[in-house]
């Protein structure tokens, strides 16, 4: 038998490489990708990194940046009373508004996940305050709270209770804008709730119901542990949100111009940021403000991450 | 088989990444090169190669003008100055722009600087010595040197200062609303006062006298007030201290001054003023009434005070439902003569302007008789000495007589030659912001005037001394 040899074979046509599929797979995944890559790097790599470049100099948006190392850092922490009245004022507003709009939150989605006719209806009217404009809602909420006029003083009086300041008095005004944010951001955070209650096993709950337990128990000892991973995510969320808290403070402050609210009383950390970035034309210092912010949320959010170890529990899996 | 595989790797996801970081390491490179010198232009201000005239601008070119005005009154006016204007200058165009309302013009106008495409005019709410003193603005003096009508001299001296910056001119103001006393001429007639300008009280004690008058409280609330002088109107400051034989800010000694014994004598006479008629508590006397000025909802405005303190532009556009006056400021226990405050519309060329020529020529229209057509519509005092008096407000003429209208317009003008020297600090709005806080933290009882004018200067003098060191 005549063995062929590779110089009988017939001449065959060298195709060129093909690109394997898993490599056209990759390349048409970053292609769709690369829009949202490009924005990233460009729109929040780019200023990050400018940011903390710039904290580290003089710039007043005019000028070229000077490079003056730490000196931002240290006026800030010793020399800008300013500074210590944000911080204030933004601890003031997170510790009080985070814990009330995630209280109010659930309890609107408990009571929203009921059945009952036209539930949808009263689902969306709670949820659309949510979608207005921050300005908006603000500007509604200046009239409502407006010492003399407004419908909530009318309604303090209504009852008996003395008219309060709201936004013209130092001591009221930030009850005054945390009011305003629960109006307007519980919506979102009770929805998620919403979904988060969906997904309590109702076998769970009847399961409680015939070894006897009453409501608040089924609430405190199935739904609410059931419904913790909702609740980390929802507190991770609105600590973020309190400290850029930014819209109502600006607008019920008067911009910040001259000065925020009574006393300063309005005057959060984005709006001292502003301040300085375009008002002061301190854009290295505002850039210093940014960067101290940005290490006390990720420090804040490491610290609830860690301590959900003990209080989130999943359904599946490790606690 | 294994040569494909390894080769599909060498164009993974990680390397495909590292790709990508490289060429956006590159380009964040790039651009903070970029960020580092964005202020190209914002070197020594350049200086214009020869006097400008009208022929100088030879062929047809077109000017961008980052335009602040936004509301329905701008919006009729402005084509009817940049069409006059067009018309005049048949070789340019104005092509403008409006980058944003209130803070955001700001940060446009700033962005397209720092950009390095500013536009070859902007208009400023924001005393210009703050842009100048950073090298942003182009400096103006040789043209208005050989100018028709913007001449130094044709100005009132004091606005003409707000564009001033070491010695050099910034910008032009084409209109400076002074600040006066507005009253409710029925109110006072009824406590016997005349509407007659010359018997209104001249020193702070006769005006505080006076304003006791129609001070009423029911059940600790003002339910009526004569004159509250320390809300709102903030922006007047200069004047309160000047009245007083004070200043705020030194622009020839670089130097604010604001914890003179002038200042601290002012600050301590409006907190016995809140103290001796409206018992106290500003808290509870913002709670009683919207006392600051003379717009829709103030208690001046709804026949609940019978004076209060306004700009020139709210003889119109406050839309006074009732027979009013207004009034030169009365003078302090320390001070020796009336003055008054304003607050100009600001025109200025950046540094980078493409059409600085054509651009003066615009600025310098405006200024003077450009204003005529905007003067019309709202009642913003012009700067420019040869404004005609004959030009009125129309609304003022259509709403009085133009016998009326004249004899308001009379008085804000010749006011304007006792205007206070102000807006001329390169941290202007920072100081502002300061001394705001600290009297309201004064009339708010949490500090005295003598400690928080101190903190006050402390803090405005350096934040100075660091702005000059640049």
């Amino acid at each position: 038998m005549a063995s062929i040899t590779p110089a009988d074979q017939p001449p065959v046509a060298r195709r060129a490489p093909r690109l394997s599929k898993q490599l056209r797979r990759d390349l048409q995944a970053y292609l769709f990708l690369a829009p949202w890559l490009f924005s990233l790097l460009a729109f929040t790599a780019y200023p990050m990194i400018a940011s903390f470049y710039f904290s580290l100099t003089k710039y007043s948006i005019l000028n070229p940046p000077r490079w003056i190392g730490v000196d931002n850092f240290v006026t800030m922490f010793t020399n800008d009373p300013l500074y210590w009245k944000a911080v204030a004022n933004t601890a003031y507003y997170t510790f009080v508004s985070v814990p009330l709009s995630i209280v109010v939150a659930l309890g609107l989605a408990l009571l929203l996940n009921q059945r009952a006719r036209g539930i949808g209806i009263y689902r969306t009217i709670y949820y659309l305050p949510s979608l207005m404009p921050v300005v908006a809602s603000t500007l509604l909420w200046l009239v409502l709270l407006d010492p003399r006029l407004g419908l909530v003083n009318i309604g303090l009086q209504a009852i008996g209770l003395p008219k309060l300041g709201w936004l013209s008095s130092a001591d009221w005004s930030k009850p005054g804008i945390i009011l305003m944010s629960l109006w307007t951001g519980t919506g979102s955070a009770m929805l998620i709730f919403l979904a988060g209650l969906k997904d309590v096993p109702s076998s769970l709950l009847e399961a409680a119901m015939i070894d006897g337990a009453n409501g608040w128990q089924r609430l405190r000892h199935v739904t609410i542990p059931l419904l913790t991973p909702t609740i980390f995510f929802n507190l991770i969320m609105s600590i973020i949100a309190s400290f850029q808290v930014f819209g109502p403070a600006y607008v019920a402050g008067d911009g910040g111009a001259r000065q925020a609210g009574p006393l300063n009383s309005l005057l959060m950390y984005m709006l001292l940021i502003y301040r300085n970035a375009f008002r002061f034309f301190e854009m290295g210092y505002a850039s210093a403000l940014a960067l101290v912010m940005f290490i006390v949320l990720v420090a804040l959010t490491l610290a609830v991450v860690r301590s959900s170890d003990s209080w989130v529990h999943y359904e599946v899996g490790r606690r | 088989m294994g040569h494909d595989t390894h080769g599909t790797n060498r164009f993974g996801r990680r390397s495909f990444l590292r790709a990508l970081l490289g060429g956006s390491g590159a380009a964040l490179l790039a651009a903070c090169g970029q960020a580092a010198s964005p202020a190209a232009p914002t070197a020594a201000p350049a200086e214009p190669a020869a006097p400008p005239t009208v022929e100088s601008v030879s062929g047809p070119v077109t000017l961008t003008w980052s335009n602040r005005y936004s509301t329905a009154t701008t919006q009729e006016i402005l084509p009817l100055m940049v069409g006059e204007f067009e018309k005049q200058y048949p070789n340019i165009k104005v092509d403008y722009e409006n980058p944003g309302v209130g803070d955001a013009y700001v940060e446009g106008l700033l962005a397209k600087i720092a950009g390095g495409n500013p536009p070859d005019v902007a208009t400023l709410y924001e005393p210009p010595a703050e842009f100048a003193a950073r090298g942003s603005l182009l400096a103006i003096d040789d043209y208005m040197a050989s100018a028709a009508t913007a001449k130094p001299d044709a100005f009132y001296p004091s606005v003409l200062k707000s564009t001033q910056w070491q010695g050099k001119t910034y910008g032009l103001p084409s209109s400076a609303g002074a600040g006066a006393i507005y009253t409710n001429t029925a109110m006072l007639g009824a406590a016997g006062v005349s509407a007659d300008r010359d018997a209104f009280p001249k020193t702070w004690d006769d005006l505080k006298a006076l304003s006791a008058q129609f001070v009423t409280v029911t059940d600790g609330e003002v339910q009526q007030a004569g004159f509250v002088p320390f809300v709102g109107n903030s922006w007047l400051y200069p004047a309160w201290s000047a009245m007083n034989g004070g200043q705020i800010y030194d622009s020839a000694a670089n130097a604010y001054r604001i914890d003179s014994d002038q200042n601290v004598e002012w600050i301590e006479y409006w907190v016995k003023w809140l103290d001796d008629q409206y018992g106290g508590n500003l808290e509870q006397l913002t709670i009683a009434g919207n006392w600051a000025g003379t717009y829709p909802d103030s208690a001046f405005h709804l026949g609940r005070a019978a004076m209060a303190t306004e700009g020139s532009w709210a003889s119109t556009d406050a839309e006074i439902p009732f027979d009013w006056e207004v009034m030169r400021f009365p003078v302090g226990p320390s001070g020796s003569k009336s003055f008054t405050a304003f607050w100009p519309n600001w025109w200025v060329i950046p540094q980078g302007a493409k059409q600085p020529e054509a651009a003066f020529q615009f600025i310098e229209f405006v200024a003077t008789r450009g204003w005529e057509i905007w003067y019309q519509y709202i009642m913003d005092t012009p700067s420019w000495r040869g404004f005609p008096p004959s030009v009125l407000t129309t609304k003022l003429v259509n709403q009085t007589s133009p016998e009326r209208a004249t004899n308001v317009n009379t008085f804000f003008a010749n006011y304007l030659e006792d205007a206070v020297e102000m807006w001329t600090s390169p941290v202007e709005t920072f100081a502002q912001d300061t001394l705001t806080a600290a009297i309201d933290e004064v009339l708010n009882k949490r500090k005295s005037a003598k400690d928080a004018l101190a903190e006050a200067q402390a803090t405005c003098q350096a934040k100075l001394d660091e702005t000059l060191k640049g």
